[in-house]
């Protein structure tokens, strides 16, 4: 991106497929040994379909996604999510985004990463708008 | 003045009296349990990391961590459980014990005051921020349980820097399935 943030401006879609790799790589990655994170006969017996993404890692792909778009120098000032559905394997996440404003240097980003399921994250990132 | 207990319905006033009293002691233990990272933030964290989530940005093999990786460094680690003056982890037993025993993350807010450098030791602090209920949600009637992080890094001239912070919020609910059954 080599144009300032502007309101409105959208974030081209992406598509991430969850594997159980991804699930288990990445809650491993963030620490996280939450069983029903890697262990599906426990997230099962739990009442889980499977395992699922951990918040950690919801949390991680919004920064990527506006990190991928915005370019490696963006300066994330925070990400704040509300979870829904759950990301479990097999399914897809598809992630949407758009700058709803820019105020004092702050560029508002809300990103909203859905699956099968339903909006499995709404974010709201914020990022300065060199 | 004694306000009528707003409870409307869903849970016996004398429980939701015992949770509101119990958030109001943990809320006054202010930032507790505080710890240190087991590591210094590292390379070979980062890299893994970078890997797991496919992101790839030069910063972050030259010195920078990733924002988000701010609660990583703090997190327990396979088998590591939180102390017993941990104020989430407190107010999570009272609510288990009144018979809210499920557990559903619903919101977690980080903000960055800066990106953390390879070498930085990060602490972590613990708060309650707030406990509303009860309310009747698609789960099942519970409290919404709100506690606060705030992670420093400490300097060489005795300066405590914050460098970022975390809301988190929880659900903690009686299934529907066990409401049926009882």
């Amino acid at each position: 991106m080599t144009s300032p943030i502007t309101a409105g401006d959208k974030l081209p879609e992406w598509k991430l497929p969850i594997t159980p790799t991804l699930v288990v790589s990445t809650a491993i990655a963030t620490r996280d040994f939450q069983d029903v994170h890697h262990d599906r006969d426990i997230a099962q017996a739990a009442g889980s379909k499977d395992i699922f993404v951990n918040i950690l890692t919801s949390t991680a792909l919004c920064e990527r996604y506006v990190t991928d778009w915005a370019g490696p120098d963006v300066q994330i000032r925070g990400i704040a999510i509300r979870l829904g559905a759950p990301a479990y394997p097999y399914d897809t996440f598809t992630f949407s985004g758009e700058v709803t404003e820019v105020d004092d240097g702050i560029a508002t980003i809300k990103v909203v990463g859905a699956v099968s399921l339903g909006d499995h994250v709404i974010g709201t990132v914020k990022v300065a708008a060199a | 003045m004694s306000a009528p207990v707003e409870t409307q319905g869903l849970v016996p006033s004398d429980v939701h009296e015992h949770v509101l009293a119990e958030a109001e002691r943990i809320k006054g233990w202010g930032e507790a349990a505080e710890r240190v990272a087991r590591d210094e933030v590292n390379q070979p964290t980062i890299n893994n990391w970078l890997e797991a989530m496919g992101l790839d940005n030069p910063r972050f093999t030259a010195g920078e961590a990733p924002p988000s990786m701010a609660q990583v460094w703090t997190m327990y680690g396979l088998g590591g459980k939180p102390s017993e003056d941990d104020p989430l982890h407190a107010m999570m037993r009272v609510l288990t014990d009144a018979g809210f025993t499920a557990v559903l993350g619903t919101n977690c807010e980080q903000s960055y005051d800066r990106y953390l450098a390879v070498g930085e030791r990060v602490r972590v602090t613990t708060a309650l921020d707030s406990v509303v209920g009860p309310k009747a949600t698609g789960m099942g009637v519970g409290y919404f349980v709100t506690s606060r992080n705030t992670w420093y890094v400490d300097h060489p001239d005795g300066r405590s820097e914050r460098v970022a912070t975390m809301l988190f919020r929880v659900l903690k609910f009686i299934p529907k399935a066990s409401e049926e059954q009882a």
